[in-house]
């Protein structure tokens, strides 16, 4: 059945941040001020790369209004960064690798002196050359930007010979795909608020996707203890991937140390554009070849991933888009790998679909072009060599069982989207203007969740029946837009009975919450729901058990219910049903409040292969595109996602996942790039980096979430916040040559291609008698 | 850059003066260091990529009577648009939309409602490459510029001509800009046409902004062919070759397809880092092939 607010009736609930977002009222972490608070601004190096030789700050200190100026010499610890490999400076020592490189960094009383400030440290480059190109980058004579050279991961996957199958196939496709740097944009850019405490204490207000990770990664840069820093880190407007490494929050810790007083920074949209992470643009070679009969026999890809200048989580980022470049195929010879290169680009790292959205253009993209050679439907040359429910991941490992890939394969081609393919009647558009071509096309996604194997991945939370008899549900995890909150609420009332104003809903601060692990690659629901399901036994027990001996009836007799608990048979719609005591009274008879805990790890392969997922969530999505043929311009005139990721959690957060996944890939697919020329953004500005606006989205869109899942699995709603961002392009590159018989390879799509080749060729078509 | 003895940025002094002479006086004793600005909304823009520097002062012309008001004569065609006139009254405007409706169309297509609500006319022509240019162009544009003495009248064709050569017309404070309908003769009709394309389909720059008013007899032959091309940093202008070579022929196939060629050969856009020269030839031929093509359907 099709997502929709009115067929989720009582389901659909108004999200508890709702209100104060629409209205404004709510305030955002970067909207904080403090009393005596100073303004801290960092200097960016100008040059994709040099040496540094010199830098002079004494002008800027004694300017009047200064009251701190660092530089590398100011970094008490670890002077680098980075989630998975610290490889960043926080500041530069002798050598910048991009031009959103941190040199220096000021605090001062004013936005205007703080930027005064910056123009008068002086620094003293030596240009060196600039590596642009990922491939020139990993050639002998590239400089070489890190002491170990410009790879900075290289991951694969074989089985077989693939030369032989290649030899023994009836069709081979070869093709070489493009993606582009895409940005997150969200619409609160990086910053934050950094409050040093009489007690020595420092609180960060600053947004981030895993504040103990934050946390861990300052104190190292401060040198001082973890205990000494509390992150908050809620609420967040937007991440999709872009917020969770460390962005300013060195630069403010370091300043409000240094001046002991609140120092506030905040990125201008240029420096977010100049500064913050960008999804990896990627060059993926694929050969595929299939036999007569359309069996996939030989499947290869080889993967470069510009990086950009360093680590963060470039390797993971790849290491999924290597086992997403297989996907949800079966094959008889496999050989892909992949290399993700240091250049002196923009910063690339966790962008939503972590490296699956450019894995999955490219695969499908094969698959559209095999089923033409061979002369079959395109979607029933997947159907062939479709995973079975009990087959093995991509990497051949073992993986949670479940029928989505065939769930979301037959909803998909029983739509009446796909249905309508083929159907030679034209819309009343095209036959009024005839360079208007309509076409549809379908692709296909399994989507991986949880950061995979070999990494820690921990998750967990706590809830409690505080004093004041709220129950208190308390993770750690963010809110970043995606609906959590709303999600842990509504789990919260559905499973356990209570009311949204029982509730209390505590996130995102390192002093109050466990670590429940990041609130990343499409986890966090899955894990709250996984936490719910081991707390409610404990919570039960601990909760009921001291009603029962207040009440002194039998705890077994008892559940919980809105405002109180009930006897169990009290039917709660009635409102006859009483409340033998209500939360409050139950807390003020303890003489602590009772807490329940859970901690686990996300659920893993038995596999050695890092990075290899156990759960996925399966999608097909197919659209309806019109192409005209005299701007080359496309628009969006259907979309149907249907996506197997077990029950819906949240209907309305589901929808908005879906909706906006497909609205990030829709830039993806044709307006979004950060186009850079010698080591600089070409694209400054919101004015030239084009998202889609909401011109963009007049077309319609069905979501049909696939929640049956086996009867025996325990893993309960896997993850959808990616899913949605990952699909849209294959199809729509699809519908595109279904339109007017062009294949797109490189994304976003150039108008240019799609041009009439020909004046003579329109009016053909549309003059007559003439 | 207006700045204090530290160099510490501060905002510039504004002046808001009372009338065209006041004003124009005010930017001869400013010099360089004084800028005109109505809705300032280029303007930020600009302070924001580097490409100019904040003024020390800034003069408001927005208090000025004779820059505000449209006065269209619906009886003759003819108009005024004051040069404060914003995008979103150009928009909006029934007395504009009635006799010039290509204004309209190109108004509803400039940056976002809140800018539109901001920017004005006058702006949009003085920046060279607005995208209501090449829908003025079609009525036979004169700006109406105070120069400190009598005033200076200029079509708009021959001022951008040379606009971004020669700098003197930045002294001078243009006020409005007065338009005039195309006549239609006896037994034709009139076909008119605009187009924007950009980068994407709302707040977008400009890559082909295209204009055509066409008129037909009852055998489809055209007369009085206005065409006028911009978009992106391209400076629009008519292209009175092609006008030349429709003006008197049958629309047909083949005129269509000669017209294509001509397009292509001719029009000489500026290519960027995003869109090339030759995607903005072929945009622009198609539209106007096209465009014949309806009027003739």
């Amino acid at each position: 059945m099709l997502l929709n607010r009115k067929g989720s009736g009582a389901r659909w609930r108004v999200r508890p941040d709702g209100p104060d977002k629409v209205t404004g009222k709510l305030a955002y972490l970067t909207d904080m001020t403090a009393p005596d608070m100073l303004i801290g601004r960092v200097l960016r190096s100008p040059h994709p790369h040099a040496r540094i030789t010199a830098i002079r700050t004494e002008q800027a200190a004694a300017m009047d209004g200064v009251h701190a100026v660092i530089t590398h010499k100011d970094v008490p610890g670890l002077n680098r960064f980075g989630i998975a490999n610290p490889d960043q400076p926080v500041l530069c020592e002798d050598r910048v690798r991009y031009v959103g490189d941190a040199v220096a960094a000021v605090a001062a009383d004013s936005i205007e002196i703080a930027e005064q400030a910056l123009r008068l440290i002086e620094v003293d480059y030596e240009l060196l050359e600039v590596v642009e190109d990922a491939e020139y980058a990993l050639e002998d004579d590239a400089p070489k930007l890190h002491p170990q050279g410009n790879l900075l991961h290289r991951n694969g996957f074989k089985r077989g010979d693939v030369d032989a199958g290649f030899d023994s196939c009836a069709h081979v496709v070869e093709e070489t795909y493009y993606t582009p740097r895409q940005m997150h944009t969200y619409m609160e850019t990086e910053g934050g608020l950094f409050i040093p405490g009489d007690d020595g204490r420092l609180t960060v207000y600053s947004p981030t996707q895993h504040g103990f990770m934050d946390r861990m990664q300052l104190a190292r840069i401060l040198a001082i203890p973890q205990s000494d820093i509390r992150i908050v880190s809620s609420p967040i407007g937007g991440s999709f991937g872009g917020k969770d490494e460390l962005n300013v929050q060195p630069y403010g810790a370091l300043l409000a140390r240094a001046t002991k007083r609140p120092v506030k920074l905040h990125n201008s949209r240029w420096e977010s554009v100049r500064v913050g992470l960008k999804r990896h643009p990627m060059k993926i070679s694929m050969k595929t070849g299939i036999d007569e009969n359309g069996k996939l026999i030989a499947h290869q890809a080889k993967i470069i991933a510009d990086t950009g200048p360093y680590a963060t989580l470039g390797a993971e980022v790849l290491n999924f888009a290597v086992e997403h470049v297989i996907g949800p195929y079966r094959y008889e010879n496999l050989d892909v790998e992949g290399f993700s290169v240091y250049t002196n680009n923009g910063l690339s790292g966790e962008f939503r679909g972590f490296g699956g959205n450019q894995a999955i253009f490219a695969l499908e993209g094969q698959f559209d072009r095999l089923a033409e050679k061979l002369g079959i439907d395109p979607w029933e040359l997947r159907l062939r060599n479709m995973r079975k429910s009990d087959d093995p991941g991509p990497f051949d490992h073992p993986i949670a069982l479940t029928e989505g890939a065939k769930q979301v394969s037959a909803a998909m081609t029983a739509s009446a989207l796909w249905q309508e393919r083929g159907n030679p009647g034209r819309t009343e558009e095209e036959q009024a203007e005839p360079w208007i071509r309509t076409g549809i096309g379908a692709a296909f996604t399994m989507h991986g969740a949880g950061l995979g194997f070999g990494i820690p991945d921990p998750a967990g939370g706590r809830l409690t029946l505080a004093a004041d008899g709220k129950i208190e549900a308390v993770f750690g995890y963010e809110e970043f837009g995606q609906g959590l909150i709303a999600s842990l609420e509504q789990m919260l009332i559905e499973q356990f009975g209570f009311a949204s104003q029982d509730i209390r809903i505590i996130i995102g601060d390192t002093d109050v919450v466990p670590d429940s692990g990041s609130t990343t690659a499409s986890r966090a629901t899955s894990m709250m729901w996984k936490s719910l399901q081991n707390l409610r036994p404990l919570f039960e027990e601990a909760v009921l058990g001291k009603a029962a001996e207040i009440l002194k009836l039998s705890a077994s007799r008892l559940r919980f219910g809105e405002g109180g608990v009930y006897a169990i048979d009290a039917d709660t719609d009635s409102s006859e049903a009483e409340c033998l005591i209500t939360y409050p009274a139950l807390a003020a008879g303890c003489v602590e409040p009772i807490t329940s805990t859970t901690q686990f790890h996300f659920p893993t392969s038995a596999t050695e292969k890092v990075g290899a997922h156990f759960l996925y969530t399966y999608s097909a999505v197919a659209v309806k595109v019109e192409v005209n043929q005299l701007t080359g311009r496309i628009r969006l005139l259907h979309q149907y996602h249907t996506v197997a990721a077990g029950p819906v959690i949240n209907p309305q957060g589901f929808l908005g996942q879906i909706e906006g996944g497909s609205s990030m890939a829709l830039g993806f697919a044709l307006t979004e790039d950060a186009v850079m020329s010698g080591g600089q953004y070409l694209t400054k500005n919101l004015d030239t980096y084009l998202v889609p606006t909401i011109a963009e989205h007049r077309g319609t869109m069905d979501v049909h979430p696939i929640e049956e899942l086996p009867e025996e699995d325990t893993y309960g709603p896997r993850g959808i916040g990616e899913v949605g961002s990952v699909t849209l392009a294959p199809a729509i590159a699809a519908a595109i040559y279904d339109a007017v018989g062009v294949r797109v390879t490189k994304l976003p799509i150039d108008p240019e291609l799609l041009l009439a080749q020909s004046i003579d060729q329109l009016l053909d078509k549309a003059v007559s008698g003439e | 850059m207006a700045a204090n003895a530290q160099g510490v940025a501060e905002a510039p002094f504004v002046w808001h003066p009372a009338t065209a002479a006041e004003a124009w006086q005010l930017k001869q004793t400013l010099g360089t260091e004084g800028v005109y600005t109505a809705g300032g909304t280029l303007l930020r823009t600009q302070w924001e990529a580097g490409l100019a520097a904040m003024p020390n002062h800034l003069i408001n012309v927005g208090e000025i009577e004779e820059l505000h008001g449209i006065h269209i004569d619906c009886e003759s065609g003819t108009g005024t648009l004051g040069a404060m006139i914003t995008l979103s009254d150009l928009r909006t405007s029934p007395l504009v939309h009635a006799s010039f409706p290509l204004l309209t169309e190109a108004a509803r297509s400039i940056a976002a409602p809140s800018i539109r609500n901001l920017a004005t006319i006058g702006g949009n022509v003085l920046s060279l490459v607005g995208d209501s240019l090449p829908a003025l162009l079609i009525y036979d544009p004169v700006l109406h510029w105070h120069d400190g003495s009598n005033g200076l009248q200029e079509s708009l064709s021959e001022w951008l001509s040379t606009a971004a050569v020669h700098a003197a017309w930045r002294e001078r404070l243009l006020i409005a800009i007065e338009l005039t309908q195309p006549a239609l003769d006896s037994n034709t009709k009139r076909f008119v046409a605009y187009h924007k394309v950009g980068r994407r389909d709302a707040f977008t720059p400009s890559v082909v902004t295209a204009a055509l008013s066409v008129q037909l007899d009852s055998d489809n032959r055209l007369s009085d062919v206005r065409l006028a091309l911009g978009g992106g940093q391209t400076i629009p202008h008519r292209l009175e070759l092609v006008e030349q070579f429709l003006t008197g022929k049958i629309a047909n196939k083949k005129t269509i397809t000669e017209v294509y060629a001509l397009v292509v050969e001719h029009y000489e856009p500026k290519g960027d880092a995003f869109v090339p020269v030759s995607y903005r030839k072929k945009a622009a031929a198609n539209l106007i092939a096209s465009e014949l093509w309806k009027a003739v359907r």
